[in-house]
Formats: structure tokens, C-alpha cells, sequence
């Protein structure tokens, strides 16, 4: 679920790899196959022996019927289940059972509320896969303070870029008060000298020398916000979701209750950033107020060794792991058959996929690949959702597996209709079920005029219910483009519905989503017309998907050079400042001035450069956007 | 490999990005990685699990916001070897 930012961008291409030379081949395979039998007790590295938090609780599972945040912990503090975090191996590294989260948390609010700040003050923390992180997200709640999670950095060179997009942050959430482990806190130190309005930046072993005030932590009420979400990684203008406690337990309650419903023998796993929606409301916050234990593999770790994330599954007997389909790809095709032998994943009964569109043959390849260790394909659980709506908006039925249906390629482009294939032969699209809205929410589909459309018709999915955001922090410009009258949020997708259920069949083009994160294509377009030979407005950016359903950046300029050197310098600048910005390869293409087509206000239309782009490349296009909608 | 030199690890890497990467260009350590040698994501995965099992370190992810060419990876991996050692 939840189109946003995030995730490492990866680009899946490349099944081959190689090793540096056949020796190191044996070496990678003795170590992957170690043992599953390490994790439960043993931890040779440390001086204590540590346990993960058990599955069965010893308290009564209450679930998620709680007001706040704070309510839900302080009722899970008095279980035995907890957050459980492993290393790159698989070796657990450390613990933070709900009862210390409670403690602890409790302690860093203390120090917190030495700096005198008001109420509902904005707190930066860089969000990496880590018991500090998630320590200060709940010490800001005890504290009557708003914290919003940062990303790390993942992009090769990335550094300048990095840090500008922290700083963008720090100033469009106003925090007062900016926090990082020490890995990262150079980067953090570098952002807050540009921005104003930062008392202090530091690390948690920082903080902890602070002294503790003797500050009772006040009751949090249902209508004040409980964090922000920023959902793009962008230099200049990032938008942070405000999202209240009621729209958060909101959104808990339907995921648990509906989306899962969630047993007292159920554990999760997660290799999810906690800077991601899906990573901290879903795989973060969720499991807690349903006093679940939770496994964690950090994001950089699974991206490089994703059969550690089986493995945990597998090992520990996890029942609920999310993804991206990007996620599941790279397990397909890096996954050796010589690691299956010790996997059992026939404890997975939740599989759940969201974050970018669903491409049927994604899951087709994963679940041929894990049958023979157990995996289930019912267990596949499609949802749909965004930041914007705190997290999910639809979920498929659990442990129904994916639904799909065929639609008529042509006909969908020439009516907006979606229309069950009827004759073999004839060139289709499918699109997967994600099934119905949770209780208290409402999926409408409307066209460009912002009429309800009947089922089948394609068009804006807009949803209206209580887990839709205030708005956006400071931001009232977006926020009034986003929430339409009613308060009906308008998600930027394009789909329709059938017999109530939820297809999404596109995204409209101000956003491009590269293996489940989200690049907006006014950030790239930005950085075109910083360079000196880019004129303003003569530079279009938009995602084309390839046959096998991976999406590659198109950025068009109008180009006046003539001297093939100077193109091709402009080419290769223009591919690198992507590349360290977002982390992914574009396709730069010089046009003649006057190229690229003009809606009557001036405005360059990315959907009529898609077009173009697309006839001049003879592609077809397997995925039509279907409407334009530049916003 | 127990005692890896700069230039060891250097000679390691440029053989080894010659295989992965599609250009015909030589790999020289000035060589920007991004640019040049269109490491990709998940080239750029791949290469740091094996760097990780040859060298047997464990490359930190903040590390590689400063990493821009080879010679930078090279002493990268130097760095972490001498300080894990």
C-alpha cells in the first residue's frame, strides 16, 4: 500500500551476478546456509545472552480499541512481546520489549521536556531500523511533542543532495529539535546550518546526558496530531502529511480488525524502512497496538541479502510480512535454489503487497519459486493505500490470494471503460483486485469534472473516511489541491471499481513511482532547468513502463546545442544529478525547441510528452495513464 | 586475504567492475562509478555483497553518500579493513 516515499531505489533489471572469483561463490553459499538454528538463544557477540520477545503474550490481546498512541502502550508495556532487531547475518543484535519501550520512552521525554518547547512541537529524527528511533517516536508522544521520521541516505554520492533534502524537511516541518544515530547525525548537523528555527541537533547518547525534568507526561486527546509523514523525497518543497491520533488508531483498528484479522499467535517481520508509511504505521505502530511481535532486518540489509528476510519468516514463524512487488522481485531473482532447502514459509498466512501498482506476474514468480518451501499463494493479500490516508484505504479478503481480472486494452484508452476480455487474441491489460474499503471509509471514482463515475469507468480514485489526513503541514496550497470539497481526498491514481471492489490501473503523471518510491516529476524537471543550458519550462519529466512492468524516467529537454561534445556533457550531467538525487538511471532526450506540446495556459503537458516521447520511440505502451491530469 | 593494501583492493575492484559493467572503457581508480560506469542499483547491490564477503567488513550505508569514484570505493574499503583489523 501507500504510494510514498522511501524505499532504496533499486532498479530490477539484472539478474546476473557474478562473484569475484569462484572461490568467494562457496564461501557466500557456507555462510547464507548457516544454520537456522542460531536465532533463539545464542548471540556469540554479545556479552548477554538475548532472547527475541515471545509470539503468545502473557497478557490478553486487546485489539487496537485504543483512543492514542500512548493508551495502546501503555497497555502493552504490561505484556512480554516486543521489537526484535537482526543484523546483515540474521543474528539477533538487540531487543526492545513493549515494557522497556514504555520505560524508556518515558525517560527521553523527561530530557525532552527540559527544552520548554510548546505543545504539538515538531521533532526530526533520521529513521533508520533501529530501537533508538522508534524510543524517540513514542518519548515524543509522552512528551506532547509531533515527531517526523526522516530517510537515510542510499544513493552512491548522494551526500549534497542528501542533505538539502534534509534541510527542505527541517524547514517544511518547522522542527524544533532535530535527532540522528551517530551514523548519520554529520549529515543531520549540515542540513540544520541552513534552516532556522532549530534548537538543537544531536544523537540519542546526547540526549540521554540531558538532565530529566520531573515532568508528568499529559493525557494525548484523539484530535491532536500525532506525527507527520512526508511522502516525497524532494529538494524543494516536501509535503508532511499531518496525521491526528483518531485518523491513526482509526486506520490501526481497520488493519488489525479487518485487513488481518489479527490472532494472538500472529508475529510480523519487516524489512520496511521506518521512514515509509507502510514501514512505520504498518509494520511500527500496528503491531505494537495490537501487542504483537515484530522481527526487523534493516532496509539496506534485505535489499542486499533478501534471503535474510525468509529466513526470519521461516525461523521464527512469522504470519505477517509486507512488501512492495519490488520486494518479492528481488527475492525471486536473488534467492538461490541452494537457499531453499532450509526455508519452511508455510507459517506466512499474511503476504501483504502494496506500495506500487501490482503487476499479477510479479506474484506468479514468487510463489513458484517458494511453493516447494511452504509459501501459500492465498497467503498474497493485494491493499491498497497512501500517506495521505495514514496508511490503507482497501484491503483484498485475507487468505483469498490474488484476484485478478483481464480488461480490454482498447477499449479502456478509447471509452475509460474497463471491459472484461471477451475474445482470446485480443491485447489486454490486468489489474489486480485490492479489494474493499475499510470500515469508515469511502472509494468514489470520478472524471475530470469531478463526477461520480458508475463501476467499470475509469477515472480519479478518490476516497473520503476517517483515517484521511488533515492536510498538509503549512501547506495550504497542496492541501487544497489534495482534499476536494467533503473533504474527499483525491489520491492522484486512476482506476475504477467492480462489485465494490478497488482496481487501480494507473497513476496520474506528476508522480512517477520507481520500485515503490515516489519521484515526483516536477523534482526532476528542477533539476534539468538548473543547469545553464536548460531554459525554465523547456524540460518534461515521466515515467514510461517497460514490457516487463518496470518503470524507467523519461526527462525531455528542448535543447539548443548543436556540438554532439556539448549534448552529450548536458546527457551525462543531467543523468548523474538524477542518479544522486533519486537514485535511479533516466533517459535524457534533447529535442528541438517548440517539441514538446503546451496545454492553452503555456503549461507543458507531461501526458502529450509522454505521447510524443512514446511515438518517436515506436514503444508501445503497456500501461496507459488513461487521463492526463497535470496538476 | 589477510593483508589487503589499497592497491590490492584497487586491482581487485577495477577487475571486478570490468565484468559488471557494459562499457568497453578501461576502469581507471578517477572513474566516476555513476556517470561513467552506469552502476545501477542492483549492480551496485551485488557488488557490495561480495565486496562484503571478500573483505569480509560490513560497508555502512551512510558511507556511500561519499562514494562517487572507484578509487573512493577503493579507499572505502581500505578504511574499513584497517579500522575493523
Amino acid at each position: 500500500m501507500a504510494y510514498s516515499p522511501g524505499f532504496l531505489a533499486l532498479k530490477g533489471q539484472d539478474d546476473k551476478y557474478n562473484y569475484f572469483e569462484g572461490k568467494i561463490l562457496s564461501s557466500t553459499i557456507t555462510k547464507l546456509n548457516a544454520p537456522l538454528t542460531q536465532a533463539f538463544d545464542s548471540q556469540p557477540s554479545s556479552d548477554l545472552q538475548i532472547s527475541v520477545t515471545p509470539t503468545i503474550n502473557a497478557q490478553m490481546q486487546r485489539l487496537a480499541d485504543f483512543d492514542t498512541l500512548i493508551e495502546a502502550l501503555e497497555y502493552a508495556a504490561k505484556g512480554t512481546t516486543g521489537y526484535n532487531f537482526h543484523d546483515a547475518r540474521g543474528n539477533l543484535r538487540s531487543v526492545l520489549p513493549y515494557r522497556d519501550l514504555r520505560q524508556k520512552a518515558r525517560l527521553s521525554a523527561q530530557r525532552l521536556s527540559g527544552f520548554g518547547l510548546v505543545r504539538g512541537s515538531r521533532v526530526a529524527i533520521i529513521a533508520d531500523t533501529s530501537p533508538e528511533f522508534i524510543e524517540l517516536f513514542f518519548a515524543c508522544r509522552y512528551a506532547g511533542l509531533v515527531p517526523f521520521a526522516m530517510p537515510v541516505p542510499v544513493n552512491l554520492g548522494s551526500h549534497a543532495m542528501y542533505v538539502q533534502q534534509l534541510g527542505a524537511m527541517l524547514n517544511s516541518g518547522q522542527a524544533s529539535i532535530a535527532l540522528a544515530n551517530l551514523d548519520y547525525v554529520n549529515f543531520l548537523e549540515e542540513a540544520a546550518k541552513e534552516t532556522t528555527g532549530i534548537k538543537w541537533v544531536g544523537t540519542p547518547e546526547q540526549l540521554a546526558e540531558l538532565p530529566v525534568t520531573d515532568t508528568e507526561p499529559q493525557t494525548n486527546l484523539p484530535d491532536e496530531t500525532a506525527y507527520l509523514q512526508f511522502t516525497s523525497g524532494s529538494t524543494r518543497a516536501p509535503r508532511g502529511v499531518v496525521i491526528t491520533e483518531r485518523a491513526l488508531m482509526s486506520n490501526i483498528q481497520g488493519i488489525v480488525c479487518n485487513g488481518l484479522e489479527i490472532q494472538p499467535d500472529d508475529r510480523a517481520a519487516s524489512w520496511l524502512p521506518f521512514y515509509h508509511d507502510m514501514g512505520l504505521v504498518g509494520l511500527v505502530l500496528a503491531p505494537m497496538v495490537a501487542q504483537l511481535s515484530v522481527d526487523y532486518l534493516a532496509t539496506r540489509d534485505f535489499a542486499i541479502r533478501p534471503l535474510q528476510w525468509l529466513r526470519l519468516i521461516s525461523r521464527n514463524r512469522c504470519t505477517i510480512a509486507f512488501s512492495q512487488p519490488f520486494g518479492l522481485k528481488l527475492c525471486t531473482m536473488r534467492v538461490r535454489e541452494s537457499d531453499l532447502k532450509d526455508l519452511d514459509l508455510s507459517c506466512w498466512r499474511a503476504a501483504g503487497i502494496g506500495a506500487e501498482m501490482i503487476r499479477p506476474d510479479t506474484l506468479k514468480k514468487f510463489a513458484e519459486k517458494f511453493a516447494s518451501v511452504g509459501f501459500n499463494d492465498r497467503a498474497f493479500l493485494p491493499c491498497y493505500g497512501l500517506a495521505e490516508t495514514t496508511l490503507a484505504v482497501t484491503f483484498s479478503k485475507i487468505n483469498h490470494g490474488l484476484k485478478s481480472i483481464r480488461i480490454d486494452a482498447k477499449t479502456l484508452v478509447d471509452k475509460k471503460m474497463a471491459v472484461r476480455l471477451q475474445a482470446a487474441g485480443r491485447k489486454y491489460n490486468e489489474f489486480v483486485n485490492c479489494g474493499q474499503p475499510l470500515p469508515g471509509h469511502t472509494v468514489k471514482i470520478v472524471n475530470e469534472t469531478g463526477q461520480e463515475l458508475p463501476g467499470m469507468m475509469v477515472g480519479s480514485v478518490l476516497v473520503h473516511g476517517s483515517s484521511v489526513m488533515s492536510g498538509y503541514f503549512n501547506n495550504q496550497e497542496e492541501t487544497d489541491k489534495a482534499l476536494k470539497p467533503g473533504n474527499w481526498l483525491d489520491t492522484g491514481d486512476i482506476g475504477f471499481l467492480f462489485d465494490g471492489d478497488l482496481y487501480i490501473t494507473g497513476r496520474r503523471t506528476d508522480v512517477i513511482i520507481v520500485n515503490g518510491r515516489n519521484i515526483r516529476a516536477q523534482d526532476i524537471e528542477e533539476i534539468a532547468e538548473q543547469q545553464p543550458e536548460v531554459r525554465s519550462r523547456e524540460a518534461s519529466a515521466f515515467g514510461i513502463n517497460d514490457d516487463d512492468g518496470t518503470t524507467k524516467i523519461v526527462l525531455v529537454i528542448e535543447c539548443r546545442l548543436s556540438a554532439a561534445t556539448e549534448r552529450q556533457t548536458l546527457i551525462n550531467r543531467l543523468q548523474k544529478m538524477v542518479y544522486m538525487a533519486f537514485g535511479v538511471n533516466c533517459l535524457v532526450e534533447l529535442v528541438p525547441p517548440h517539441t514538446l506540446p503546451r496545454t492553452s495556459s503555456g503549461k507543458l503537458s507531461r501526458f502529450a510528452a509522454r505521447q510524443g516521447f512514446i511515438q518517436r520511440t515506436n514503444l508501445t505502451d503497456p500501461l496507459p495513464a488513461v487521463e492526463s491530469g497535470d496538476r | 586475504m589477510s593483508d589487503n593494501s589499497y592497491n590490492e583492493i584497487l586491482q581487485l575492484l577495477c577487475n571486478r567492475l570490468e565484468n559488471i559493467s557494459n562499457t568497453d572503457i578501461a576502469i581507471t581508480p578517477d572513474l566516476s562509478l555513476i556517470d561513467q560506469l552506469s552502476i545501477d542499483s542492483i549492480k551496485l547491490l551485488n557488488l557490495i555483497m561480495e565486496i562484503e564477503d571478500t573483505f569480509d567488513i560490513s560497508v555502512p550505508i551512510n558511507a556511500l553518500a561519499d562514494v562517487q569514484t572507484v578509487s573512493d570505493l577503493a579507499s572505502l574499503i581500505h578504511r574499513i579493513k584497517t579500522e575493523s583489523s
